[in-house]
């Protein structure tokens, strides 16, 4: 990887973090440049080797669909997971398989940057406090502005420096792991994207008979070969149909608790 | 109290809005760290609004900048109808109207907690996934670009877009909006009840394309080869470790208070003595 490549990479992998105003915020930033599967495509695109990149990037976004970061509180860090684990799978030859290895143990490691920056990032605030205190507005977008740039520096830096000089290191990873450290990641890696969903299960059911849903759609998609679209149409005309159902009950009150008795004998 | 719409001669203009609207499209995940969150920012997108509503230099505009330097957290994007409500709150303050500090500040703070939820597992959570898993499906096996294009074109317009209306709907409806929030709990109630069932579903039916589990182990005995994966497992039901294990992680998040951080070890040490032991 060149250094010019490397830069690029790092720039992007900025521009993809969380803390962003560049690119419609976190909407266009975190949510979309920071996906590993559009990663996949900006990498492929440096590093000239799009078909490899997109695939790599869909493998590695498979780790990481449905992870929230409730409070900030993230279970695994997906920048450097897309920035750093795809772009080195990709400069040493590898392609899918290879980037998930490197991104799993990457996407670990790189938590401690987030917390890292989430903890120096507390400084920017009082400054605002300061400015507040004195009535002083321009102070204050002085203060978000300068907060921009601890994440820059760390963001961009780690991912270039990270890119530039693993490349050797990654190539020497990848042609000497044993076919056993490759399988062991692949297992772990198709196991990790639970934690998105447990914490998403955690989030959403606000009542326990709700888990029924969950095991609906699993078994929908598990048992069948339903589509995903198909499954989101389906899910929609359930929700209402409850929804019309309740609201079509004679008093407001009632109404919700028997249907929660009814659906708890489901659940046994 | 009034509803801002039957109040005449409002003290912003549409431009105004427009100016915040994009003001926080871009900035209000900007400075999120550990002790506010996103409060900085929040108060960033308010101060040109807060400039004009009370003029620089005054005492109002000075205790107005502290009140939304505090601690605030949501989900942003669904999120982006609060800062709609709280101008409209602060225009009616500035014109006289009876609304105190603490009611703002109490709004902001009754609000996020609902909107990060509902966000979380509707945006991040199920529409975002859904993307995904259709975009994926396109190039996970030739790798062809136009799966990644598809999902930035599509998540990009349509939260963009999401937001915008969010928060001309936010300061339309004014003090309304929070009112309505905390008097028409049924609605409410149906409105999230009905987005949480869809949204579980989907996950589900994610999920079950994701989380992959399997056993490679074998049992041989003389000419008697049993395959635990296809022989049993598979005969219960496909997929059945995968959801075992979903719901086990679950379990230990919800019902055990286990840190995120401390179930990706113990997958990792969980696949490693899996894999070792010719297992998995």
């Amino acid at each position: 990887m060149t250094f010019f490549q490397a830069l690029l990479i790092g720039l992007f992998a900025y521009l993809g973090s969380k803390r962003t105003p560049w690119f419609f915020g976190v909407t266009g930033g975190w949510n979309m440049i920071g996906r590993p599967l559009v990663a996949g495509l900006i990498v492929g695109l440096v590093l000239g080797d799009v078909r490899n990149g997109v695939i790599a990037g869909a493998m590695v976004q498979a780790l990481f669909i449905g992870q929230i970061t409730p409070g900030g509180a993230m279970p695994a860090d997906v920048n450097w997971a897309a920035y750093v684990g795809i772009p080195l799978a990709l400069a040493a030859g590898g392609t899918g398989e290879q980037a998930v290895a490197l991104s799993v143990p990457l996407s670990m490691l790189g938590l401690g940057l987030f917390n890292f920056i989430m903890t120096i990032n507390a400084y920017f605030p009082h400054m605002g406090d300061k400015a507040a205190a004195k009535g002083d507005g321009r102070g204050i977008h002085r203060a978000t502005y300068l907060a921009a740039v601890p994440s820059f520096i760390l963001r961009a830096g780690s991912a270039m420096l990270l890119c530039y000089l693993g490349t050797p290191v990654a190539e020497m990873l990848i042609n000497n792991m044993p076919a056993g450290m490759l399988h062991f990641f692949e297992v772990a890696g198709k196991m990790l994207p639970a934690i998105g969903f447990a914490m998403l299960l955690k989030q959403s059911l606000s009542k326990q008979w709700m888990l029924v849903l969950f095991l609906l759609g699993w078994v929908m998609i598990g048992a069948t070969s339903m589509s995903v679209t198909a499954l989101a149409i389906f899910a929609t005309a359930v929700a209402i149909i409850f929804v019309m159902a309740q609201g079509s009950a004679p008093a407001t009150v009632p109404a919700p608790q028997s249907t929660e008795e009814e659906d708890d004998c489901y659940e046994e | 109290m009034k509803n801002k719409n039957q109040m005449e001669g409002s003290l912003l203009t549409r431009k105004d809005i427009d100016k915040a609207a994009w003001s926080y499209i871009f900035f209000a995940q900007a400075t999120q760290n550990f002790e506010r969150m996103m409060g900085l920012a929040f108060c960033h997108v308010m101060e040109p609004v807060l400039k004009k509503l009370y003029g620089e230099g005054t005492e109002e505009y000075q205790k107005a900048l502290e009140r939304h330097m505090q601690f605030y957290n949501t989900e942003p994007q669904l999120g982006a109808l609060i800062p709609g409500i709280t101008i409209a709150m602060e225009e009616a303050r500035a014109k006289g109207e009876n609304v105190s500090e603490e009611l703002i500040v109490n709004t902001k703070n009754a609000l996020m907690g609902p909107f990060a939820g509902i966000g979380d597992s509707m945006l991040i959570g199920t529409y975002s996934p859904i993307l995904l898993s259709i975009a994926m499906g396109l190039c996970i096996q030739d790798g062809n670009p136009l799966g990644p294009v598809l999902f930035g074109v599509v998540w990009l317009v349509t939260i963009v877009a999401l937001q915008w209306f969010l928060f001309h709907k936010g300061y339309d409806m004014g003090i309304g909006a929070a009112n309505m929030f905390f008097t028409n709990k049924t609605l409410v109630e149906k409105i999230t009840t009905g987005l949480t069932m869809m949204g579980l579903i989907v996950i589900g039916g994610v999920a079950a394309t994701t989380v992959k589990a399997g056993i490679v182990y074998k049992y041989v005995n003389g000419d008697m080869t049993l395959s635990l994966q296809e022989q049993i497992f598979d005969k219960i039901m496909p997929g059945i470790l995968p959801l075992l294990l979903t719901l086990a992680v679950w379990y230990l998040m919800d019902k055990k208070k286990w840190s995120a951080t401390k179930i990706v070890l113990g997958i990792v040490v969980f696949a490693a003595v899996m894999v070792f032991l010719g297992i998995m």
